[in-house]
């Protein structure tokens, strides 16, 4: 049984406030997790955790050069952190959409070179509300050089319940507003890709 | 002595009342002007001044009732929508401009038979009625045809060749379709009638760079370079000529002469851009961390060069 990512309250919610902020637009992302000590040989062991998310990009997401930027610079940044690129998600443009497609699977595939485990995540708009009642994550793994949709009933939270609360909270506040992805950094240095206000909502709520 | 003071708190309520109004005014008049698509707060603050202040509006409320009405639509405030519409046709019976945007309505209801049938009423009237060819054309990007949208926009802009919002959208349709040739073929359009623009030429340089190849990378900077120059603190097109001109100093296909130019590019570059997050990271404690990651990712992209 291969290890297989689930993802923190902090990390779901700050994907779907990234998709909330740019609803007219394709927004991308990737997930990082905690750098495992040593690689277990007993595969029945905890799944990896995404403890966190940096939004990348609205909009034009199809452009290599500032993609390539992001992912340099946030891998040093995981380095420092005790971090790893774990993940990559997409929303697309149009609300209907939520293959995944050749971007997408690019820079999964690029991840899942570093990373065997990485996932591919698409969000689902058409399931978006407020309430956050159901995840609207479709979470690909990557298995001999394809990607493969993950079963729906599958437990990919560490804690579901906490998340749902907490993103439907955060979405109710409007906290999407003051979300930060890279592309906001590019336009103003001084805004913090890491977020570091809504992570301490994200804490002040649990 | 009471009767005095409750006299002053009223008058300056009053005034407060004034500034509130003034300044819901201004903003929605910047966000239009700026093009920005921010409907929630659009909504916010149109949806109160229309509901409490549409006396002080004078015929400015007509413009708002557009700008609400098209901001309530992206917010699914088909209520609102409704009410701005209802008022929009009172004053202007037989407007085309209003039955483009009862044309919008309908397409955020997903009605796009019903929405086409309204523009081409439009065009039946008048051929040349540029806004409605448009929602046209956005039907089709909504229901996901790309490659008839691409097709009715190129034809759109044989007949109307100085439409910069359309030779945009057409740049972004060919990106997302992976045709980055075409795509730089429009923003090169773009690029000859504004001269000065530096977005143009940042994008067109990344399109470049995304095409990939040596000669595609080494246009790629010469137009980060130009998008520099155009103004100075365009960070991506200073990020942009860092990597263009890191890749080419990698590239051993290259001889001496052009590796060693291009090191150069790279040196100036890093120094910039470390001088840029410097200025930022002033103070900042969380940005600390920014800085220092984007050193050690300068320094270890020198080891790649060399």
């Amino acid at each position: 049984m291969r290890m297989s990512i689930k993802l923190t309250t902090q990390a779901y919610c700050k994907m779907l406030l990234h998709a909330a902020k740019y609803p007219h637009c394709a927004v991308n992302g990737l997930l990082v997790a905690e750098k495992q000590k040593e690689k277990k040989k007993d595969s029945h062991s905890t799944p990896i955790l995404c403890v966190d998310c940096i939004p990348l990009f609205h909009g034009t997401l199809a452009l290599a050069p500032m993609l390539e930027v992001a992912l340099t610079l946030i891998d040093t940044w995981c380095k420092e952190n005790k971090y790893v690129i774990a993940g990559y998600y997409q929303a697309n443009e149009r609300t209907k959409d939520f293959r995944p497609n050749q971007v997408s699977e690019k820079v999964g595939a690029r991840i899942a070179e570093n990373f065997s485990e990485a996932a591919m995540i698409m969000v689902d708009s058409t399931r978006f509300t407020m309430g956050c009642y159901e995840p609207i994550l479709a979470i690909y793994d990557h298995h001999e050089n394809k990607w493969k949709c993950r079963d729906c009933n599958v437990d990919s939270f560490d804690d579901w319940c906490e998340a749902q609360k907490i993103t439907s909270a955060l979405l109710e506040g409007r906290s999407y507003e003051s979300l930060i992805d890279f592309d906001n950094h590019l336009d103003d240095l001084r805004n913090d890709w890491t977020n570091p206000e809504i992570n301490k909502s994200v804490l002040h709520l649990c | 002595m009471l009767r005095k003071v409750a006299k002053l708190l009223y008058f300056d309520n009053w005034n407060v009342l004034i500034i509130v109004f003034t300044e819901m005014r201004d903003k929605l008049r910047k966000w239009r002007e700026d093009n920005h698509r921010n409907s929630e707060q659009i909504v916010d603050v149109g949806e109160e001044l229309i509901n409490e202040h549409a006396s002080k509006l004078g015929d400015d409320i007509w413009i708002i009732y557009e700008q609400v009405m098209i901001a309530a639509l992206d917010c699914s405030r088909d209520d609102l929508a409704w009410t701005c519409l209802q008022e929009l046709k009172r004053q202007f019976p037989g407007s085309q401009r209003v039955k483009r945007l009862a044309g919008m309505r309908l397409e955020a209801l997903e009605k796009y038979e019903d929405a086409s049938k309204q523009y081409d009423s439009i065009l039946q009237d008048d051929p040349t009625n540029t806004a409605a060819r448009k929602r046209k054309i956005s039907i089709l990007k909504a229901q996901g045809k790309s490659a008839e949208a691409i097709r009715e926009l190129n034809e759109y802009l044989e007949q109307f060749v100085g439409d910069q919002e359309a030779w945009h959208e057409l740049s972004e349709l060919y990106i997302n379709e992976h045709d980055y040739g075409k795509a730089a073929f429009c923003l090169e359009e773009l690029m000859m009638t504004n001269p000065h623009n530096h977005l143009y030429c940042e994008q067109y340089a990344e399109v470049k760079y995304t095409q990939g190849g040596l000669e595609n990378l080494e246009l790629s900077r010469k137009y980060f370079a130009q998008a520099l120059k155009l103004n100075n603190r365009n960070m991506r097109a200073l990020f942009g000529l860092y990597m263009s001109a890191s890749h080419i100093a990698a590239c051993p296909k290259v001889n001496a002469t052009v590796k060693k130019a291009n090191v150069k590019y790279a040196a100036w570059a890093t120094n910039q851009i470390n001088r840029a997050y410097q200025l930022a990271g002033r103070g900042t404690k969380e940005n600390k961390c920014s800085v220092k990651a984007v050193e050690e990712m300068l320094e270890s992209m020198q080891i790649t060069m060399s």
